[in-house]
């Protein structure tokens, strides 16, 4: 059985105006999105912006309430979970987020963010707390002083160990990073992204990804899964995803990564037009549709759940995106 | 408006020895020191560099918009066509500004208004620089919008920033910043806020707009991915100077300096084993309020050195072909090799000048750090990188 296993997840959210308030349109942020994340793997998510990877996230953790779907989490559908269960599920599965200089209390010092999973989940004394504390701060590689500290004296690799930190706190056996090196610099993230492979591991961590930066999902990840539009549209280990990418998007998102090499510059195919609105998206394969395919028509009404191309590589069959 | 490529050798832009600063409670703060670099018409120079190194402070200083009442240009000069630029009076400098030197900014959502039609935007610089009434500058801004592939653009003129996507906000500072042909655009960060398909159509677009116009770009970014497709020259900032500049090729292919060998290093590359430990750059950037007199990187360097690097001002060094960099000690053996391997119909010869000065004209005593320094003017400090080079040679072996 695997930890987790999202089986087609939709977040809507309904989009009100006029005199009465009524439901004008539907935002589809995630349209029946399935997959499953092993113990100790890690599941790359990347797509554009808006494609509803960080809803997704949010879904996952049960930040948000899904519209429909199930998120099972070792046996136990979470979407169903009352507030007392999802305090116990929580020791389980944490969250890291992109900004860490706001997703830090700044009002409490390190040592009261860090403590703070403790004192929710009424574990241990006073004492036990500082002293465990001081373990996840030497974990994250930060002096054990930082806990009488605030968040403004850190920098943002600090901040971002520190988030990191709190993560761990419970010993959870899934943490979602959203973004998690997206605002730090190259040097840091390099520090950070070391960091978080260590972890993995020596406590057989799994890890949903999220990044923009297809480079780094492709060094983090054993399985990468493209979103685009509320839908994923190709899910394949992550060898195969890079070297034998099938669907249209796929291509175009990685032939749009600048290679740091001026020997290899290219004349690049460019992607006309930004990610349509998921309010009232497209019929058929909504790619397809924004590159004006000429059988773009062929997918609409049909069944576009993914299909197994090769072992593991699973790819949305549109007949204009696949060929 | 179209170039000639007869001028595309001729410097444009020449900063000397800028140095720039802020005046907080604590005291000066220098951000940017003994930045110097040419531009010729046409090119395009990367500036890289980590958050905090300088280059958004190199920028606004040479369009003198450093932030007020803190923000100081103490030293240098940025000579447009023969003209400095710091030396111009304000009103001088207001057409000089939008005119002949255009800026972009990271986020154009805050650097756009969000209460005024972006076509009222656009007109805004054409009115205050060019001979147009009105309509005559409705109908260029349109022809602007159009020029920058913005899709229907005489529905475009009037809607307001939120309505566009931050691609299409992009394409509007664009059109803004390019409308009445500058000869210089500084563009900071331009697509960092976007993403990769995004980015990939706005730098499209800078080239293809650069190639019609002849105006010479400064790409100010922190990804050297976006510097290898695009740039012809790079600078590298660390702790606000230029380590290391060059021709794109020659950094790529060979870097010198233990900084920006580390930043390339870090970068999760499509050939690195996935999910092993990538290499790292150790330790912080040095704050502002202590920065070393001399080598700013050594407390990071993975190159053994003496603690004097940090005491007195490292040579700068060139290294023919356009290359130079700040020649730190503990690596100054592979510049020599350098030297010998890339450019031996020269002789073997290494140029070793003074930072600053190594443009002709640029005046000898504006160095800074007193007698420390003044010894590396002289040909003893040659002497001792090669000696030390040596005992370096000898711990290696």
């Amino acid at each position: 059985m695997s930890l987790l296993s999202v089986q087609g997840l939709k977040v809507h959210y309904p989009v009100r105006g006029g005199v009465f308030h009524t439901t004008k349109a539907v935002v589809k942020a995630v349209d029946g999105v399935s997959f499953t994340l092993e113990e100790g793997e890690t599941l790359g998510l990347v797509g554009e912006s808006g494609c509803g990877k960080s809803t997704v996230a949010k879904a996952v953790v049960r930040l948000l309430k899904p519209t429909a779907g199930q998120v099972v989490f070792e046996g136990h559908d979470i979407t169903k979970s009352g507030a007392g269960a999802l305090r116990t599920l929580r020791r389980e599965m944490q969250m890291v987020f992109q900004d860490p200089a706001e997703s830090l209390n700044p009002r409490h010092t390190i040592g009261q963010i860090l403590e703070e999973p403790f004192v929710i989940q009424k574990l241990g004394t006073r004492v036990e707390r500082g002293e465990w504390v001081a373990e996840l701060l030497g974990r994250v590689g930060l002096p054990e002083g930082a806990a009488n500290r605030y968040p403004f004296e850190f920098s943002g690799g600090q901040r971002q160990r520190i988030g990191i930190a709190r993560a761990l706190a419970l010993r959870p056996k899934m943490i979602v990073c959203d973004e998690p090196v997206s605002a730090l610099d190259v040097s840091v993230q390099a520090q950070v992204l070391n960091l978080l492979l260590e972890l993995q591991r020596d406590s057989k961590l799994a890890y949903l990804f999220i990044a923009h930066d297809l480079s780094v999902v492709q060094h983090m990840s054993d399985r990468v899964a493209v979103m685009y539009l509320g839908k994923i549209v190709e899910l394949a280990p992550v060898a195969a995803l890079y070297r034998d990418p099938r669907h249209a998007y796929t291509k175009a998102l990685l032939d749009a990564i600048p290679v740091p090499d001026p020997a290899k510059r290219r004349e690049r195919k460019l992607l006309t037009g930004d990610v349509p609105s998921p309010i009232n998206p497209p019929e058929g394969c909504a790619f397809g549709h924004r590159m004006k395919h000429p059988r773009w028509k062929e997918s609409v009404g049909m069944d576009l759940t993914l299909k197994e191309v090769a072992p593991g590589h699973w790819v949305q069959p549109c007949p204009c995106c696949v060929g | 408006m179209m170039a000639e490529d007869s001028h595309a050798s001729v410097p444009l832009l020449e900063v000397r020895d800028l140095r720039a600063g802020f005046q907080t409670d604590q005291g000066l703060l220098t951000a940017v020191d003994e930045v110097s670099f040419v531009l010729g018409a046409g090119k395009m120079l990367g500036l890289v560099g980590e958050s905090g190194c300088g280059k958004s402070v190199t920028a606004r200083a040479l369009m003198r918009l450093l932030e007020q009442p803190a923000g100081r240009v103490l030293k240098g000069e940025v000579m447009l066509e023969g003209r400095d630029l710091l030396k111009l009076p304000l009103e001088a400098m207001r057409q000089v500004r939008g005119k002949e030197v255009a800026m972009i900014f990271q986020e154009p959502m805050t650097a756009l208004n969000p209460v005024q039609r972006v076509g009222r935007q656009i007109m805004e610089n054409l009115l205050l620089h060019e001979p147009l009434d009105k309509r005559g500058a409705l109908r260029r801004a349109v022809e602007l919008m159009e020029w920058v592939g913005i899709p229907a653009p005489e529905q475009r003129v009037n809607e307001y920033p939120h309505q566009l996507s931050g691609g299409m906000r992009q394409r509007v500072m664009i059109a803004m910043a390019l409308s009445c042909g500058p000869k210089v655009l500084i563009a900071d960060e331009p697509t960092t806020a976007l993403d990769v398909t995004v980015q990939a159509q706005i730098l499209d677009l800078i080239k293809r707009l650069q190639k019609e116009t002849g105006m010479a770009v400064i790409l100010i970014t922190h990804d050297l991915g976006v510097v290898a497709e695009t740039c012809d020259e790079v600078a590298v900032m660390y702790a606000g100077r230029i380590v290391e500049r060059g021709p794109v090729e020659a950094i790529f292919k060979r870097p010198l300096h233990p900084y920006t060998k580390g930043l390339m290093a870090c970068l999760p590359k499509m050939d690195h084993p996935p999910k092993t430990p990538l290499p790292v750059i150790p330790g912080m950037v040095p704050t502002l309020r202590d920065m070393p007199v001399g080598c700013r990187f050594a407390a990071r360097c993975p190159n053994a050195h003496e603690e004097s690097v940090t005491g007195w001002r490292q040579p700068w060094k060139e290294c023919g072909g356009g290359h130079g960099v700040e020649a730190c000690v503990c690596f100054a053996k592979e510049v020599e090799t350098v030297g010998e391997i890339g450019h031996a119909s020269e002789g073997n010869r290494i140029d070793e000048k003074p930072i600053g000065t190594d443009s002709s004209g640029a005046s000898e005593p504006t160095r800074a750090h007193g007698g420390a320094s003044e010894g590396t003017d002289s040909s003893a400090p040659d002497g001792e990188i090669r000696q030390s080079s040596r005992s370096e040679k000898g711990r290696e072996e």
